[in-house]
């Protein structure tokens, strides 16, 4: 530590710029971490506000809720309890003059099933007819008030928005909720077709008709369009910094390695022991990188700080500290490639003159 | 019993053809209590040889006794705590670490030598004997090259080796400061008692040498 901290402080503007480097590495990591949780919330807010264990849809709609349909023959022998509630879906393109058209998430639901029963409201009332909604707050963002009305696609009457509700996200669009009539209207479908979906939080409900097959929340999650190709880029995004900032690392610790390789010699000469050397290398890559870290930290809090609430964000303290700790270890594993320098370094080499 | 004794040394460099004997048969030995000197020209070997006594390469035969133990049967660990503990190594060139102040190049030596290190009245004195009591805040870039040298004598002795190599302690210093390095390692090896061994073609040392050996073209001879 002593050889390490002295070396940081009379070479400042070498060690700054290494600093300087993981600075931004870690700024884009975390960065891109938050973006990747924020997105990977946006797909799922909703479904995670419903707290469901089970979703049970039409075998034939490959995991897909939109694929989905259940008829009134298909749920003929299926009892729902308490735990238990229909879901319809669509998607929806929502205008009202003076406002952007809007893509969003319809969803139908029971008033007397717990997912409707459970939402939680920021302001207003649940819907008491099928020409009310609840939307999410992002509609809030866009201007839209309690009592606005808006067409939803190409139904000839309006909706009418008797509440807002918070997180209610569906494959990065907002959710609006209403009724299942009104659902069955938007379908432009009569009454024997029920919903798209049942949802439990009985993670041993099951669905006893041949046509309809159950999933975990999170197969259903994992199977949302684009929810896993988006989490793997990001993944992979993510790793590359990693490997990048292993490599910047190890090449920065190398280079300065080899330019001290005659001092260490000379030290390896006076017989302090290669560990001591070893020890101070590794402990400028840990000084480096947390130095680093902290910097990136601000940084990022910063960035939190005044980020617009449209960019889909989310820092969440435990992953990002997880993330912190892996760029640690990449430091002392870079730290570990000029150890064999100092390892093979030959007292003799210095001493001929 | 000497501090340091070297039997039938040889050493060679290189492969095969290109292959050359550069230590013949060298017989050496150091006391205590005296500064012995190597005189000899450039190539003539005295560097190897200086290596060799200090266990840090290996002879291709003969051997080397420290204090009685066979240096070249001990591990590369053991060998590093004997120079740590009984050696002070003076080398001519690059000799100080870089961004350490003159002050910090002994702390360094405090943190892996706890104990038996110089206390600070004899650091101060040492300092001043050597006169570079005023340099102590420096770093090694700071210093002329005369000044370094001095700075690597009192670095070499700061952990009070009962053995000190040093080679060409003296090649960057003017007549008066070699007569001051040559009276202060010859009081040292009389005074305290250390075998002090100085490998140099600066014959101005001379005088101040207990036993002189000559060595040519890997051969040593001792003179009277
Ligand atoms: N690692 C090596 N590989 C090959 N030859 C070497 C090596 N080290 C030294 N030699 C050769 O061994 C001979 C003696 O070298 P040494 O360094 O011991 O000389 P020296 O007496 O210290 O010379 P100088 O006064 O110039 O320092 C020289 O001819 C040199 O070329
Ligand atoms: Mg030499």
């Amino acid at each position: 530590m002593f050889l390490a901290l002295k070396e940081i402080k009379h070479e400042k503007l070498r060690y700054s710029l290494i600093i300087a480097m993981i600075v931004l590495i870690s700024y884009l990591i975390f960065v891109l971490t938050s973006l990747a949780l924020g997105l990977a919330r946006q797909n799922t807010a909703a479904i995670d506000s419903w707290q469901i264990d089970r979703i049970v849809l039409n075998q034939d709609a490959n995991v897909n809720l939109s694929q989905s349909l259940l008829t009134k023959q298909q749920l003929a022998g299926i009892k729902l309890g308490a735990k238990e509630a229909y879901l319809g879906q669509v998607a929806v393109v929502a205008k009202a003059s003076g406002h952007a058209k809007d893509s969003a998430q319809f969803i139908g639901l029971a008033a007397d099933q717990f997912v409707a029963k459970n939402l939680e409201l920021t302001s207003g009332h649940k819907p008491t007819n099928k020409q009310e909604i609840v939307v999410d707050t992002a509609f809030k963002d866009d201007g839209y008030q309690l009592g606005d009305r808006m067409q939803l696609n190409s139904a000839s009457k309006s909706y009418q928005i008797v509440g807002f509700t918070k997180n209610a996200k569906l494959s990065v669009a907002p959710v609006i909720y209403g009724t299942l009539t009104a659902w069955r209207q938007l379908k432009n479908m009569g009454p024997t077709f029920m919903a798209s979906a049942i949802v439990s939080q009985d993670r041993t409900f099951t669905a006893t008709s041949s046509q309809l097959k159950h999933y975990s929340t999170q197969q259903f999650i994992d199977k949302l369009p684009g929810y896993s190709a988006q989490n793997s880029t990001f993944t992979f995004m993510i790793a590359f910094l990693m490997i990048i900032s292993l490599i910047v690392i190890a090449v920065f610790l190398y280079i300065l390695t080899v330019q001290k390789l005659q001092n260490y010699a000379v030290l390896r000469a006076q017989g302090i022991p290669a560990k001591t050397l070893v020890g101070a290398t590794i402990s400028q890559a840990v000084v480096l990188v947390i130095s680093g870290l902290l910097i990136g930290t601000l940084l990022t809090a910063v960035t939190a700080a005044v980020i617009p609430a449209s960019v889909p964000m989310t820092f969440d303290i435990p992953i990002l500290a997880a993330v912190a700790l892996g760029l640690i270890l990449t430091g002392i594993i870079g730290a570990l490639f000029p150890v064999r320098l100092i390892l093979r370094v030959d007292p003799v080499s210095v001493i001929g003159g | 019993m000497s501090a340091i004794q070297l039997t039938n040394i040889n050493k060679f460099f290189g492969e095969k053809s290109s292959r050359v004997h550069v230590l013949h048969d060298i017989n050496f030995a150091a006391e205590a209590g005296q500064l012995s000197l190597v005189i000899g020209p450039s190539g003539s070997g005295k560097s190897t040889f200086l290596t060799i006594a200090g266990g840090l390469q290996t002879p291709n035969s003969g051997s080397v006794q420290l204090d009685q133990q066979p240096l070249y049967d001990l591990n590369t660990k053991q060998r590093d705590s004997l120079r740590l503990n009984k050696i002070g190594f003076i080398l001519q060139a690059y000799n100080l670490v870089p961004y350490l102040t003159v002050r910090e190049q002994f702390g360094l030596a405090d943190r892996v030598k706890k104990h038996g290190n110089l206390t600070p009245a004899e650091l101060e004195n040492l300092l001043k004997q050597l006169d570079i009591t005023e340099l102590q805040h420096k770093y090694p870039a700071e210093l002329s090259g005369g000044q370094k040298q001095r700075v690597a004598i009192a670095r070499a002795l700061y952990t009070d080796p009962a053995i000190i190599l040093a080679d060409e302690p003296t090649a960057a210093l003017d007549s008066a400061r070699v007569k001051e390095v040559g009276r202060l390692l010859a009081d040292l090896a009389q005074s305290q008692n250390k075998a002090i061994v100085v490998v140099t073609h600066d014959l101005r040392l001379r005088d101040y040498a207990d036993q002189i050996y000559e060595i040519l073209d890997g051969q040593i001879s001792k003179t009277v």
